[in-house]
This record gives structure tokens, sequence and C-alpha cells, in this order.
């Protein structure tokens, strides 16, 4: 009944044509291209990887081995952890975090000194440097980042040229070339919310506060954290979001011993062919990094609206 | 010294720490284009040379990569804008209590990792196509598992939010009541939106459009799951990277990063040259009688932009005409009886580490023979380089340089596949 | 030009979720009249231009439009235009496509667009202007434009919302008188609403007093002045004294109220409420400080009140008089400026006297929050 109401009075604000247009897009996009895809790849991930002839058979039963597999491996017994699988997914959300954490400190004093120095022609020049690198591709900056880090990339020519390292030091097998790629990737996912908010916040708060004998670091923690807080905490959750997301570092700039969690699930698309298993592991990832989010939202009092400021 | 100083020193080593680490590897990869080395570097300096842009033009799965990028772009484009826009008008219209449930609904596609929405869209349309019985070989079927398409829809899902949130931003300061004039004068809704509120959004449909464009140009995780049999500009640069890295991927990433000078250079140019035009007209500012033309006039951008198109067209120019040869070949002299001493020292080395890995586990270290292909024989043959299969692992240690690299590509994605 | 048609609303409810926004509107607009809804700001006046113009359904009750129920059809399809209270003009067209933009959506030829779009320029005396932008107007020019553009809609009826609010003081004067004789020119039905009194009194044939979602009263602007129907009228609409009490005495159309402070007073009962009240109802009366005069102390008259000069106010053409009466009860009285002087008399107590027929009686109510 209420229903009723709320879709005539749609049609009637919009007419008939452009009321089912927006309907048609809208629905159209949240069913068919979020919700449904999301609901099938549950369902998939409690499947098990049978032969096209014997979909739909009665062996085509729901199953929690996909999931099984994660924590305990090809072990039936379940005596054993598959440890190496559960490593990755450990390594790949704490690496996230730290990453995320990384982009905060580094970012923080570069969005407080554009968005207090609003206008002035150095901050102009900084934003559109800083727009240029944001629109290469993801997979050339890692590119760019593998010439830096190889084994005969500049860094470390420069460290022997430098005598301070006679071997080179093979920064991709340590990680730390993933991780700087990582930090580099998202870095102005994080930069630009945080610059949002701290413009807006007036800058007699600060001189009033100064007035009044504040400390600078006082200042921060008083007035200007949290001011920037639902920005900080919007760009912390897209920077943790898509590096524990990220695909194209990890398999660029990825050591040979560590994976990231997502290549497990590509493998197991796209190497060993069964979907249902990538399926689990992609819904595990998804699932997880979203409590995450939603657990630091809850913490930080940051409500969904503020995402994508 | 005064604080204030330390704190304005501080502050610039900090800009500069900042700054290098954001554009540095640009800068350096952009250098890397221009050296003959077959490994991407700088430090060791061989020859200034044009010719990984000639490898990169006569690439045939990067011009495939490219023509597929766009295509998917710009049905990209089309399909995300107009969710975007649809959601962002149906955000006003919302019942306040739906507000904030359906705002998560539409924003949470750009938080869901690009892997899973690659994924997702596959399993789908997959069991979409079977559910509707799209018998093989139909349209309907070839549809649902043609990477193109469902590349499309992938990338919409969530290229279609932010979109969305560039739309939003615009609509706060539409006044509605000019819908509604319009509809009181007779219009129909969709003259009302034709006429009133579409030119209102011109400007915020551009910027979603290019903006929509470029998320779908550079994207890989989702692509690399729908597109299937096809390949776009992204993933022929993913498989190229992993398989060994060459200089033409610098020299496509130099003219990326060009072309993105220039359209912000120009972009800014022109925004200034309107503010300019404004301030002439209401009287602030006197039309400029200089000798420079009128769009220079107090216009850094401008004078840059300038500068950095003389730039590029006398490169293209000198390009047509310049040869390293003869640097290259004394380069390789130089090189060879470099090599004869390194072998040895090689030889051990890769002893030692190889003995090393198989301590570590299952993923083995191995020297990765694609990556041979590099250094001389690349040199001769630019071509050589494009083609995708290893080259045939004859006379490996003589091949290969050990100084300059070859060995950053050791890492053979083969390997890293377990079983 | 089309001439005039009726607008009825009949039983209108208008409800926002569970808030009332209008309650049970009964009004009859003939044809070619100047209707105004006057009310304070947040009575719903803009709500009922909107059910009428047609961007609302009433929640219950019906509107007619030349007697046609208009249920169901939308504001393209219903003869009113509507200028809105913040005159909603397209800021990317040019002044002559907004002009003539309810011919371009019926598919006129641009030709035929510009040729009317100047005429109506002319009307509005801004001949010569049609190529500019609406930010490029002065208010008073976008105001006449707003007007312009609804006009050349052909509407039979012309829905104003508040559309002189945003202008200065001297151009609001001015465009009243202008409204006014456009009004009378096309001869269409105006329903114009606004919180500014004098501009509903002077205007209008008729006026809807609102409070509320309420229509408390719709008369000539003659009656809502002297004969107010109920406490919110008769202390919205100009300025009065009110005394409280109770009704001691009625006889027809006169009651004589025994008031809390200042004795028995006597008054018209106001029209609707003749026959209705009765002897020991709580009461109001009221009487404008312009009916007041200095006269002689006469008790049995019952229309005598005295009080002490508090201070003056030198108004040009009048005086105001504050005075207080037995209790502190505040009194102010108007004089018209006849070179008399009152200086000598603060602190002196007068008595005020009154003529019965301009003064009313009604049951007491809420009265308007200044
Ligand atoms: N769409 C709506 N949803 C909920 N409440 C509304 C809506 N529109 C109006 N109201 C409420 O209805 C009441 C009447 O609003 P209306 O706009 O008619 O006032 P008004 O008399 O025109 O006031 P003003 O003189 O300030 O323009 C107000 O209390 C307002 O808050
Ligand atoms: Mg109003």
């Amino acid at each position: 009944m209420k229903k009723k109401m709320i879709f005539s009075e749609f049609f009637r604000n919009n007419g008939v044509i452009m009321g089912s247009a927006l309907m048609g897009l809208v629905g159209f996009w949240l069913i068919f291209l979020v919700i449904l895809p999301q609901l099938s790849m549950l369902d998939y991930s409690f499947r098990f990887n049978l032969p096209p002839a014997d979909v739909g058979t009665a062996k085509d039963v729901y199953t929690l081995s996909n999931y099984e597999h994660l924590l305990y491996g090809s072990d039936k017994t379940h005596a054993t952890f598959n440890t190496v699988d559960l490593m990755v997914f450990v390594r790949t959300i704490i690496a996230a975090i730290m990453v995320t954490l990384f982009n905060i400190v580094l970012c923080y004093p570069l969005a407080y000194f554009l968005g207090q120095s609003k206008g002035s022609g150095l901050a102009r020049l900084l934003v559109v440097l800083l727009i240029i690198p944001y629109w290469i591709n993801e997979i050339l900056r890692a590119f760019a980042l593998r010439i830096i880090f190889g084994d005969s990339g500049l860094l470390n020519e420069t460290l022997m040229l430098l005598h301070l390292t006679k071997e080179p030091i093979d920064f991709i097998r340590q990680d730390i070339a993933l991780y700087a790629g990582l930090g580099y990737a998202y870095i102005l996912l994080m930069l630009f919310p945080m610059y949002n908010v701290i413009e807006s916040l007036d800058r007699n708060q600060i001189e009033a506060a100064r007035d009044m004998g504040a400390s600078w670091t006082r200042i921060h923690r008083r007035i200007v954290i949290p001011h920037a807080k639902p920005g900080i905490v919007s760009g912390a959750t897209m920077v943790f979001m898509l590096s524990a997301g990220a695909l194209a570092a990890p398999q660029i700039l990825g050591g040979p011993s560590s994976l990231w969690f997502t290549q497990l699930v590509y493998q197991w698309f796209n190497d060993s062919l069964n979907w249902q298993q990538g399926a689990a592991y992609a819904i595990v990832l998804l699932i997880s990094t979203i409590l995450i989010v939603l657990t630091v939202m809850r913490i930080f009092k940051v409500n969904m609206g503020d995402i994508g400021k | 010294m005064s604080t204030a100083s330390i704190i304005r020193i501080a502050l610039f080593a900090y800009l500069a720490i900042f700054f290098s680490y954001l554009l540095g590897p640009l800068v350096v990869m952009s250098l890397t284009a221009f050296n003959s080395a077959a490994f991407p570097s700088v430090s060791p300096w061989a020859c200034y040379t044009y010719e990984w842009f000639d490898v990169l033009f006569n690439d045939k799965h990067i011009k495939e990569g490219i023509y597929y990028s766009v295509i998917i772009g710009l049905g990209t484009v089309a399909l995300s804008v107009s969710m975007g826009l649809a959601a962002s008008i149906v955000l006003t219209q919302v019942w306040a209590k739906f507000r904030s449930t359906y705002y998560t609904l539409i924003i949470a596609p750009i938080l869901v990792p690009g892997v899973v929405l690659g994924i997702s869209t596959l399993v789908f349309w997959d069991r979409f196509g079977d559910f509707i019985r799209a018998g093989d070989g139909s349209m309907l079927d070839g549809l649902f598992h043609n990477g193109i398409f469902l590349t499309i829809l992938g990338q919409s899902s969530f290229i279609a939010s932010y979109c969305m949130l560039v739309f939003v931003a615009r609509l706060q300061r539409f006044d509605p009541g000019l819908t509604e004039a319009a509809l009181d004068l007779g219009a129909t809704h969709t003259q009302a939106f034709r006429k009133i509120l579409l030119p209102f959004m011109r400007p915020a449909i551009a910027s979603a459009s290019v903006l929509a464009f470029l998320a779908s140009f550079e994207n890989y995780n989702t692509t690399t799951f729908t597109i299937v049999k096809y390949k776009t500009l992204t993933t022929v640069l993913a498989q190229k990277v992993r398989l060994g890295i060459n200089p033409s991927i610098s020299a496509l990433a130099f003219i990326i990063i060009m072309m993105t000078i220039i359209l912000a250079l120009g972009f800014e140019t022109y925004r200034r040259n309107n503010a300019r035009k404004e301030a002439v007209r209401l009287g602030k500012a006197k039309e400029s009688k200089g000798f420079l033309p009128g769009f220079l006039t107090g216009n850094p951008a401008a004078i840059v932009l300038v500068l950095v198109s003389f730039v590029v067209i006398s490169m293209i120019g000198t390009a047509q005409s310049y040869s390293p040869q003869q640097c290259k070949a004394e380069v390789l002299a130089a090189k060879k009886a470099e090599v004869a001493k390194a072998i040895k020292a090689l030889k051990l080395k890769r002893t030692i580490k190889q003995q090393s890995d198989s301590l570590k586990g299952p993923d083995i270290f191995t020297p990765d023979p694609a990556n041979k292909k590099g250094s001389f024989g690349g040199v001769f043959d630019p071509n050589n380089l494009t083609n995708e299969e290893p080259a045939k692992p004859e006379a490996p240690a003589a091949n290969k340089k050990p100084a300059s690299g070859a060995f950053g590509g050791v890492f053979d994605p083969n390997n890293l596949q377990k079983d | 030009m089309s001439s005039g048609v009726a607008v009825d609303l009949e039983n209108v409810w208008i409800k926002f979720g569970d808030f009332v926004a209008v309650r049970e509107a009964n009004v009859n607009i003939n044809g070619g009249d100047f209707f105004s809804f006057l009310g304070p700001s947040g009575c719903g006046k803009t709500t009922i231009l909107r059910a009428v113009s047609g961007f609302l359904e009433p929640s219950d009750g019906r509107v007619l439009i030349g007697g046609n129920n208009m249920a169901g059809i939308g504001p393209n399809k219903r003869p009113t235009a509507l200028i809105f209270q913040n005159l909603a003009l397209f800021p990317l067209m040019k002044i002559w496509e907004n002009i003539s933009f309810s011919m371009e959506v019926a598919g006129a030829s641009a030709k035929e667009r510009r040729k009317r779009a100047d005429e109506l320029l002319d009307m509005i005396a801004l001949e010569g202007q049609g190529d500019k932008l609406p930010s490029e107007l002065s208010g008073g020019q976008k105001q006449r434009v707003a007007i312009a553009r609804a006009l050349c809609a052909n509407p039979d009826v012309l829905l104003l919302d508040e559309p002189l609010s945003a202008l200065d003081l001297k151009l609001r004067q001015h465009m009243r008188t202008e409204l006014r004789e456009i009004q009378q020119r096309v001869g269409i039905t105006f329903i114009y609403i606004t919180h500014d009194q004098g501009e509903a009194l002077t205007m209008s044939d008729n006026v809807a007093v609102m409070k509320a979602g309420v229509i408390d009263q719709i008369d000539n602007g003659h009656e809502i002045y002297d004969r107010p129907a109920t406490p919110f009228v008769a202390s919205f609409v100009g300025e009065n004294n009110v005394f409280r009490g109770k009704i001691s005495q009625i006889s027809g159309s006169e009651a004589v109220i025994s008031s809390n402070r200042s004795g028995e007073l006597r008054a018209q009962i106001t029209p609707s409420q003749v026959g209705k009240m009765n002897v020991g109802d709580d009461a109001m009366m009221f009487v404008r400080p312009e009916a007041l005069a200095l006269g002689e102390s006469d008790p049995a008259s019952k229309t005598t009140v005295s009080a002490k000069v508090l201070n003056e106010e030198f108004e040009g053409a009048s005086f105001s008089v504050f005075l207080e009466g037995d209790g502190g009860k505040q009194i102010k009285m108007a004089m018209p400026n006849l070179g008399q002087k009152l200086e000598g008399h603060t602190g002196e107590t007068l008595s005020v006297h009154y003529d019965a027929n301009n003064a009313v009686v009604m049951p007491a109510g809420e009265l308007a929050s200044e």
C-alpha cells in the first residue's frame, strides 16, 4: 500500500517515460550489475566444481568444501591447517592496513599544507602535479617502480655507486617494492578526501586556538584532526579496500615467494579453472574487508554518507 | 636558526620527498624510453634512441589492446554515465527514510574489490545465459560470453558510482523549481529533462565522461577476469610486464604522460582564458594589446603548454633523421668484453641462488628464459621483442648482460603458479 | 486574451506523512478575480498553490478549475501558470527564450516565438532586452520577465507565489500597481500569495487569511479589516487593541463583554458568529487604534476606557499614543496629525472612547504572534 504510493508519486513527479527510464537504469545497475552478481558468486562458492555434464544433476549439491579448503587445504581429515593460504590471507590484510597507515601519515601534512594555503600559486601547481600521476595506468606505475627497484634498477645502482651496498639488494624479494608500489598506487585517494575536508576548515578556528595558547600538536589533535576525520576515514577506507583488492601491483612487484590473496583468487580462476573455489576465496576477501571497514567506521563514528566526498 | 625557518626547511624537505616519491618513478620511466639498453634503465646510459617508439608502434598486441580498450571505454562511458545520472536524480527524490540505505547501495561498488566485481560479473552472466537457455551459438549466448560485453558491464558496475558522485555534486546546486517551471509551462517530463536539467548537467556529464573513460581505460582488476578471449591495453601491458620488461613499455608510458600533461595544461589554459575573458567583459581587465596572442596573457599554463608542444614537435622531427647506430656499435664492443668477464661470476652466483631457493619451498626462483630475448637481440631487431613466444634459450649465459640486468625480469610468472 | 475561469477547492486536505499542511480548505474563486492568500510564513500558502497548479495531489478533496475536476491531471496539462517564489527563470536561456518557452515545447517555430516574445517584452517595458541572460537583469526586470513568461502560455489562471517579496519597498509598490493593471488588462483569474497584508488588501478582490493550514476567513479587504472573523485575523491584519472577558449581555448583533481589566465594553458581534454566542462565553473584543479618540468619561455608554498616557510617537501623518489602562492594560491609539499637541499630557489619566460600530467581539481564541 505504502510502496504503491511511493511509486505513484515517483511517476507523477517524473512522468511515465522519464520515470521508467530512471527506474530502469537504476534497477538494471543495482539488480543486474551489483546485487545478483554478488549473490550468484555467493551461491557459486557453495558448489562443487563439476564437469558441465553434471551441473544440475543430483551431484550438484551445496557444500562447504570450498571454504574448508581455505582452512584445511586438501587435507580431508582437517587435522592440519592450510597454512600457506591462510598466511597469504593474514599477510594481505595486515599489509593493506600498514599501507593505509603509511599513506595517512604521508598525506596528512601535505593535505594540511594544501588545504590551508588554498588558492596560492604553489598550491595550485602542486595540485596539478598530483593529478598527473593519477591518470597514469596502475600497471605503468607499477612498472615504473619495478624499473627503480629492480636488481640493476636505479636504486641499486645508486646505492652501489655510493658504496652503501656491495651486492644489489633484492627489493622485490623483500617485498619492499610491493609495499612501495601499493602505497604509491592509491596515495591520491587518501590525499584528496583529506584535502577536501581540511580545506573546509575555517582558518579562524585555528587562529582562535593559537590565540588561547594551544600548542601545534594540540591544535591538530583537538581541532584539525577531528574536523578532518570523515575525510581521513573515507580515504583510509578506499586505500584499504583497494590495496587489499589490488592485483596488478602484487603481480608485477610481488616477490616470487610471497603471494597476495587476490593472486590466489586469480589462480583459482584462470589457472586452475576452478571458479567455485575462486568465488569462495573472493567472498572471504570481500566479507572480511567489509567487516574491517565497518568496524573502523563504527569506532570512528563515521557514516557511509561521508564516503566519496 | 629560528623555529620558523626550521619549519620551512622541514616543509620543503617533506614536499621534495613526497613529490619525488610521486613523480620520480614516472620521470625515470620516461627516461628509460630513450636509452637503447634493452632492459629499461638509466644508469648505464648506452645510447640516446627512439627505437623503442618504433617497437611500440609496430606492436600489434598493443595496437589491438588499445582498439578494444577504446571500444570498451566508449561503451562504459555510455552505460555508466546514464546509470550514474539516473541514480543521482533518484537520490534527490528518494524518500528521506530510504535515502541512506539507497546511498550505501549505490556507493558500495566503489568499495568492492575490483577482482570481486570481475568474478561476480563473469559468474552471473554465465549463469544468466544458462538460465534463459541461450543455446550454444545463439546470439545471446555469444553475448553473455563475449569479453567486451562482460567487461563493459563489469566496469560500469563501479564506474557508475564515480559518475554518480560527480552528478550529485552538481545536482546539489540545481533548483528543482526550474523543472517545475518548465512543466508548468506545458513541457512534458521528457522535454523538461532535455531542455532544463540536461543543459544544466552538461559540464558534469562532460567531466563524468572523461573520468569514466579514463577509469575504464586503466582498469585492470575487473577487466582481467571479464575480458575472456579479448585483450585490452592493460591486460596486454600486464602480460608484457609479467613476462619481462622492455623499454617499449616506457615509451608508451612516456606518450601517456605527455598526453596527460598536455591535456592538463590545455584544460588549465582554457579555464584561465575564460576567466580572463570574463574579467575583460566585466571591465575588470583590459583587452591585451601586446605582441603576445591574447590567450597567452597572464597565463603561465598557456606558456608552458606552448613550450611542451614545441619540445614534443621537435622530438618527433629529430626522430625522423636521428640514428644511434654508431653509438650502439661502440657500446656493443665494450659490452662484449665485459660479458666475457662476467660469465664466470654469473655462473657462480646462479648456483648459489638456486641452492638457497630450493631450500625455501615450493616457489622456485629460476632465471626466466623469456627475458633472455632482451638485451642484445633486441638491439638489433626490435621487433623480436614484441614476439610473445620466449626466445629459445640458446647460449643463455653468453646472451646475458649481468651488469645492466636481464635479471630484473627473472620472475617467470609461470613459475609462480602452483599446481 | 482568455477570460477568467473559476477555481474551486472543495474540502481539500494536504498531508505530508503525518503532518497536515492544509486542513479542510473550501475556497470558491470567481473567474477574473484577483484573489489573495494571506498568512504567516509556513502556514501552507505555497502548498495550496502547488495543489492548484498540479505539483501536489490533495490527500483528500477536489480541486476544480473551470468546473473540471483536476485529479490526475499533471501540471503541464492544467490551464494554470505559476510564478515561483524565487521566479525560477531558466539561467542558461536568453530572456526571449525564457518568455517563449511554453511555445517552444508546443513546437512553435523560432520566428513565431521571437515575435510573441517581442510583443510581451514591449508589454513589460523591456523592449530590446530579449537577448540578455537572466543574470544580466535587475530584480524588478526579472520579475516582469517571469510574469511575461507565465502570460505567454495563455493561462486561464495565473498563480503568483510571493512574487514581490525579494524586491525593495519602492519597487514593490510600483510592481503592485503594475500587476493589478496587467490583471485588469488580460482579465484572467489571478491567485496571489503573500504574507504582506498591505499587498493583499490593496490588490485583491477577495482575500483568504490562513493560519497553520486552516483558512480562517475569506472576504473582501474591507470586511477582513473591519469585521475579522477570528482573533487571529483581527490581530494578524493591521493593528488591534484586544480586550479579553466574558459576554455579559447580547442583543441582536450587539454584545457587551465584561472585560477582565477595563469594565463593561460594547461591540458588534462578528457577522459569522451572530446568533452563535451566549452570555458567559469567553470572548475577545477588538478595536483598532484609529477607532479610538479622546472623549468624556461616560461609563453608561460602555464604550469608554480610562488610561494613563505613557508616551507618544510621531509618524508624520499620524501620532501613535501609548496608554496604560487599569491593571497595566496596554492600549494604542492613533490620531491624525491635525496640528494638535499632546506633549504635556504624559502621565495624565485620560478617557478614551470609541464607536461600538467600529469594535468587534468574537469567541476567544489564539492571536497572531508578532
Ligand atoms: N514536501 C514537503 N514535505 C513535508 N513538509 C512540507 C513539504 N512542503 C511543505 N511542507 C510543510 O508544510 C508547511 C507549509 O509550507 P508552505 O510552503 O506551504 O508554507 P508557506 O505558507 O508558503 O510559507 P512561506 O510564506 O514561508 O513561503 C510548512 O510547515 C512546511 O514545512
Ligand atoms: Mg511559500
